[in-house]
């Protein structure tokens, strides 16, 4: 009981950071329709801005400081890169097919892969000094490590600020204006290049946080981007155009990856942890074809 | 097919000349040229080198075929296509290593070709056990599902289980002989390469006349829409299970091939990259055309040798280029901008521009 309450709650720690990766996706899916692939490249890019970042600012700020700029600043590249991205790859695909515009994204995600791998390289890296202490916070019974307690602070922080964002901010109803409808957007002198141009950007900025937590807690090299590979599964859960959908598909999905680890891993050589939401999806999409809460898409001839 | 483009004063007056292979006497000229050039000019004057270029052009023509067949011909994009090769290449490595086969199987040189027909029904069910989801979901769900057959068949049922068979853990090399057909041992990259050419040959021919039949005016059907040709009568859920059966079946045969020429299994040959590698050489080639997947997989295995040569010959100016898997690096970042300026530019592939070529001189000079 006690193993089971902690497996639960370091999954639902790590499903946050998911949640605000997935948030990133779909919100890119909602205004754009894009179907982004590149999403494990963009957690990867911005986990390694931040730990180049980290690396250079320390001697001069200390350890928090140093940590909450570098923060700063990779949400910054990542508004950058997301806007440059868009405008460069993605604009020009605006109304092609559905496999066109993945493979330009894939095409994306290698690109990325590539200049990241030949600037640091693939050894493991980590923060060093390690931003949070090592020594875990107890609750009874509970291990809670810090890393993933902030990590799941700042997953929650940033999702309410993009969710109020896109709810209650003038660009953000414009975004939800061309998620609902493009054309009557564009007709009521939403700018939809503009909004596209902005969910990019969020969804790097999501993915960058969400990567520089993912390699605060296991260290920085390629399985960063497997990791961020997983908000697939969490979105396919959710539904493709939920943006609460994303939320709880990422925590769902931190939560079997841990249970998966725990209970079945012992039975199986390995290789289950990284698998299992992926056998699970499957499965899932079996009994429901749409997730939870995706629209159901109604198909005429 | 395109439009096939006719000399002035040839008229086809039913629909089987309409698709027939031999429609001029052109045709037969170019064809013999072709089988000249592929099967004598090639091996005798190649290379061991550009030998092997050329079954890697091979096995990539092999692997692309079925990607080309799902994506291109029946609508179901499939980004998980590796996972087929790799059972494909796994059950026939496992065949081979490890079921104690008569000794007149053996010394006739059945072994190989019995292990290869087993492999690509192998990679043909394994297939159709990932392509059953199709029957419900489509779109981006249907990538989902194949990406999903990636990871669980490569880094979970290989590597974990199907490596440990034989307590070694890691990857399976085939001892020399093993590999034979008939009185041939394949142990030369000329043998190698008559071998890809004839099953490159076969699956091209066959794909193409499954193409031109009752099945694969089905998939053409369910590719263009599929519910107006469930209207129509055509039983989608059948048509797209055999479209992944043929499609495995194929991948199967092209892994089958490849341990020809490794003489190991590894899973790293098989690993995701792959699975979009073979989809950008369709892209790249043209969706919808068998040309596409031969001028696909030589244009991506081309320019990756280019890219090495060059690489190779920069790094004397360069030493830090040459490490270890930074040409990896290179190479992904050079197939993602590929992939990237050919969907922007010409999202039609290299095959629509050679249609265009040949049309023009078919018309030429009269080419209005």
């Amino acid at each position: 009981m006690e193993l089971l309450l902690q497996f639960v709650t370091s999954g639902i720690l790590l499903g946050g950071v998911y949640a605000l990766v997935a948030l990133g996706w779909v919100l890119i899916y909602k205004c754009s329709g894009v179907l982004n692939l590149a999403m494990g490249e963009l957690t990867l890019i911005g986990a390694y801005v931040c730990l180049q970042l980290y690396t250079w600012f320390v001697p001069v700020l200390g350890i928090t400081f140093g940590f909450i700029i570098a923060l700063l600043g990779t949400l910054i590249t990542g508004f950058v890169l997301g806007v440059l991205t868009e405008h460069f790859f993605l604009r020009k695909m605006i109304g092609e097919p559905i496999l066109a515009v993945i493979m330009v994204t894939v095409g994306i995600s290698f690109f990325f892969r590539g200049i990241v791998f030949s600037i640091w390289g693939t050894d493991i890296r980590v923060f060093n000094p390690a931003v949070f202490d090592i020594t875990p916070y107890s609750l009874g019974n509970l291990v809670i490590s810090q890393v993933n307690l902030w990590a799941f602070f700042a997953a929650m922080i940033l999702l309410v600020i993009f969710v109020a964002f896109f709810k209650y901010t003038r660009w953000g109803l414009s975004m939800q204006a061309c998620a609902d409808d493009e054309m009557a957007a564009l007709s009521l002198g939403v700018s939809a290049k503009f909004v596209y141009a902005i969910a990019w950007a969020i969804a790097f900025m999501a993915a960058g946080v969400g990567g520089t937590f993912l390699g605060n807690i296991n260290g920085l090299n390629i399985q960063v981007s497997h990791l961020g590979l997983l908000v697939l599964p969490a979105v396919v859960l959710g539904g493709l155009n939920s943006i609460p959908g994303a939320i709880v598909g990422g925590i769902v999905i931190g939560l079997l990856q841990n249970l998966a680890d725990g209970y079945i891993s012992q039975f199986t050589p390995g290789g289950v942890k990284e698998v299992a939401p992926f056998i699970f999806m499957v499965i899932f999409l079996l009994f429901k074809p749409f997730g939870f809460w995706g629209w159901e898409r109604i198909e005429r001839v | 097919m395109s439009t096939t483009w006719l000399p002035c004063g040839t008229y086809h007056q039913s629909y089987v000349k309409d698709h027939g292979w031999w429609q001029t006497s052109f045709v037969y000229g170019k064809m013999t040229l072709l089988v000249i050039v592929l099967f004598i000019i090639i091996p005798v004057f190649c290379g061991d080198y550009l030998l092997s270029i050329a079954y890697k052009i091979g096995y990539t023509i092999l692997a692309a075929l079925g990607v080309q067949l799902l994506i291109g011909y029946c609508g179901q994009i499939t980004l998980g296509h590796a996972a087929f090769v790799a059972v494909g290449s796994y059950t026939s490595a496992m065949l081979i290593l490890y079921v104690p086969w008569p000794n007149f199987l053996f010394s006739a040189g059945l072994v190989y070709p019995i292990s290869m027909i087993a492999a690509g029904f192998a990679a043909g069910l394994w297939s159709v056990l990932f392509g059953l989801p199709s029957a419900r979901v489509k779109g981006f769900y249907l990538i989902m599902t194949t990406m999903a057959a990636q990871w669980i068949t490569v880094p979970l049922v290989i590597t974990q289980y199907v490596s440990r068979i034989g307590g070694r853990g890691h990857y399976f090399s085939l001892p020399p002989g093993t590999i034979s057909i008939g009185p041939w041992a394949i142990d030369s990259d000329r043998k190698i390469y008559y071998l890809m050419i004839v099953l490159v040959c076969l699956c091209l021919l066959a794909m193409a006349n499954l193409l031109r039949s009752r099945v694969g005016r089905a998939w053409i059907a369910i590719r263009d829409n599929d519910i107006a040709a469930e209207t129509l009568g055509v039983n989608i859920v059948w048509y797209k299970l055999v479209a992944f059966f043929v499609a495995g079946f194929i991948a199967g045969i092209a892994g089958s091939f490849w341990i020809s020429a490794l003489y190991f299994v590894s899973p790293e040959h098989f690993e995701f990259f792959y699975s979009l590698w073979w989809v950008g050489v369709i892209l790249i080639g043209g969706v919808g055309s068998l040309h596409g997947v031969v001028f696909g997989a030589m244009f991506m295995v081309l320019v990756e040798e280019i890219l090495r040569n060059g690489l190779v010959a920069m790094g004397g100016w360069m030493p830090e280029l040459m490490l270890v898997g930074k040409f990896d690096y290179f190479r992904d970042s050079a197939f993602g901008l590929a992939i990237i300026l050919f969907l922007i530019y010409e999202p039609n592939g290299i095959s629509y521009r050679y249609w265009q070529i040949k049309n023009y001189f078919n018309l030429w000079p009269f080419s209005y």
